[in-house]
């Protein structure tokens, strides 16, 4: 055991809540039942820490099991940063039939052709996702475990979720990636979030959606006692107004979405203003929405009269195409420069 | 689109029907169940609207509307303007005391003050009482169904030697002096 699995294992204890810190060493099981009794998880995080390494250089264990307990907690708690998407395009078909193994051995090989020090880690999760665990190192570096990449990608599905990757490394990823896939390339998806499960179901459209239908059943029943003095004027069009909002971001939980950005690049156009008119470089700006829950957010906008319904198909593609960057564009003289909804 | 009338309906015995008018639905559910829940004595009918005009398909159920309340967030712009337009849809004979504005949020120090100063300047040139509550608690909530029932008894008739006009005239928000907002009551 040497300094720097020491660090990385003082670095993962830290962040590991005293609660969940046996259950997961429990799950690691590199230390023996006894080990693990001995260690009291109400000591201060650094006695407990000191008392593990020793558990750990007792046991021999190397960097290898420390990266390990590390990528343990990651799987299940995946809150620690921001996640990028990024879609695969033009498989053949041998992407269809493959298996894990498969996978982790070509994985594995095309990135150490790249590279030559990096130390990856594939592992299985319960819910079939493959997460891939990669600390980079150059050629006089060894490999940095405190800064490791996370992946997450599901077999037989184009996407890809990376997280903690540098632009440095970002072309010997997706290389590995796209040559172990069976893929011919690799585009950014334009969707990002702190929530990595949100991002997959808004993808994989796995959350609770609402279709439009001629003959709308009720959503659910808003009162299972309505009092018979209090009358809402208005049932219908509330009614109306949750059913637009449950059409554009999905029934009751929308996926966790922390910003929208619009990039727009639109020209002026009224008569008289020459000045204006005349310019060939489009006027550009920038449109942020930010909230800790945006299509919750959104979804408040309508039912509250807000936003007007129908809504605009700015605002409604973030579901619709799973993206939350969007470049509007001037298109041409013809057509009408596009308008965002409102502001708030 | 039906437009409501303070006479145009007989009253029934010992009831009272107030109507909440919110753009945002946000204290209406919660303020209707505080109001119901209070009142034992009279049988209180609440019915709630997004603005006014009301729909016209509920024209024939619909009682007697005793009061009518708008109830107005200062942090958005956008209530206090649908306010301002549903109240330009409403029968005049309403404003002898049977409206009254509940305004949240005046506590807050975000909130612009043109907004205060511009509500209490309606609510001045049409007489009306205006009541603040608080939304975000349940205490508030009560006390503000507390003080619309007060007004409700005397509106809807229930309070002996009492009429809305007598209480409102007494209760009414006076038009701000200053324009810049010094307000005196």
């Amino acid at each position: 055991m040497d300094a720097a699995a020491e660090a990385l294992l003082r670095q993962t204890v830290r962040r590991i809540p005293s609660s969940k810190l046996n259950g997961v060493l429990g799950r690691w099981g590199c230390l023996s039942e006894a080990q693990l009794g001995s260690l009291e998880s109400m000591q201060p995080k650094w006695l407990l820490c000191d008392n593990l390494i020793s558990l750990c250089r007792e046991n021999d264990l190397s960097m290898k099991h420390v990266a390990e307990v590390e990528m343990l907690y990651c799987i299940e708690n995946p809150k620690r940063g921001m996640w990028y998407a990024y879609q695969m395009v033009e498989t053949d078909d041998e992407a269809q039939s493959l298996e894990l193994m498969h996978f982790r051995e070509r994985f594995k090989a095309h990135l150490k052709d790249l590279i030559g020090h990096v130390s990856i880690k594939l592992k299985r999760h319960q819910d079939e996702s493959v997460w891939i665990r990669i600390a980079w190192g150059d050629n006089f570096n060894r490999p940095n475990h405190l800064k490791p990449t996370y992946v997450m990608h599901h077999l037989q599905t184009p996407y890809v979720f990376v997280s903690g990757l540098t632009n440095k490394h970002k072309p010997l990823l997706f290389q590995a990636l796209v040559l172990a896939a069976g893929y011919s390339s690799i585009k950014n998806a334009h969707l990002n979030g702190r929530c990595i499960t949100a991002l997959r179901d808004l993808l994989m459209r796995q959350y609770k959606q609402v279709f439009p239908s001629s003959c709308p059943k009720p959503l659910k029943e808003s009162n299972p006692l309505p009092n018979p003095n209090i009358e809402n004027e208005h049932a219908k069009l509330v009614e109306h107004k949750q059913r637009a909002a449950a059409e554009a971001f999905g029934y009751e939980d929308p996926p966790k979405l922390e910003r929208a950005t619009y990039k727009l690049e639109t020209k002026y156009r009224e008569h008289g203003n020459e000045s204006l008119n005349g310019r060939d470089e489009p006027f550009r700006g920038v449109v942020k929405f930010t909230s800790s829950n945006l299509l919750e957010s959104l979804k408040y906008c309508i039912t509250s009269g807000m936003a007007s319904t129908p809504l605009t198909p700015l605002l409604s593609s973030i579901t619709q195409k799973g993206r939350n960057y969007f470049v509007i564009r001037d298109k041409g003289p013809s057509i009408a420069s596009d308008t965002l909804g409102p502001d708030h | 689109m039906s437009s409501i009338k303070p006479f145009s309906k007989l009253p029934q015995l010992n009831t009272a029907n107030v109507l909440l008018v919110e753009n945002e639905g946000k204290l209406q559910n919660d303020l209707a169940d505080a109001i119901v829940q209070q009142e034992n004595n009279v049988n209180v009918t609440v019915r709630l609207a997004r603005g006014l005009p009301l729909p016209a398909e509920n024209e024939e159920n619909r009682p007697r509307i005793d009061l009518v309340v708008f109830i107005v967030h200062l942090s958005s712009e956008l209530s206090l303007v649908s306010t301002e337009n549903s109240l330009k849809q409403l029968d005049t004979g309403y404003f002898l005391g049977k409206v009254c504005f509940l305004v949240t949020g005046a506590r807050c120090g975000l909130v612009p003050d043109e907004r205060l100063v511009s509500l209490r300047k309606l609510a001045g040139s049409l007489h009306c009482p205006l009541l603040f509550a608080e939304d975000q608690t349940r205490e508030g909530v009560s006390t503000a169904a507390q003080r619309v029932l007060k007004i409700l008894r005397v509106s809807a008739g229930l309070v002996p030697m009492v009429t809305g006009l007598y209480l409102s005239s007494l209760t009414r928000c006076t038009v701000p002096l200053d324009s810049d907002g010094s307000v005196q009551d």
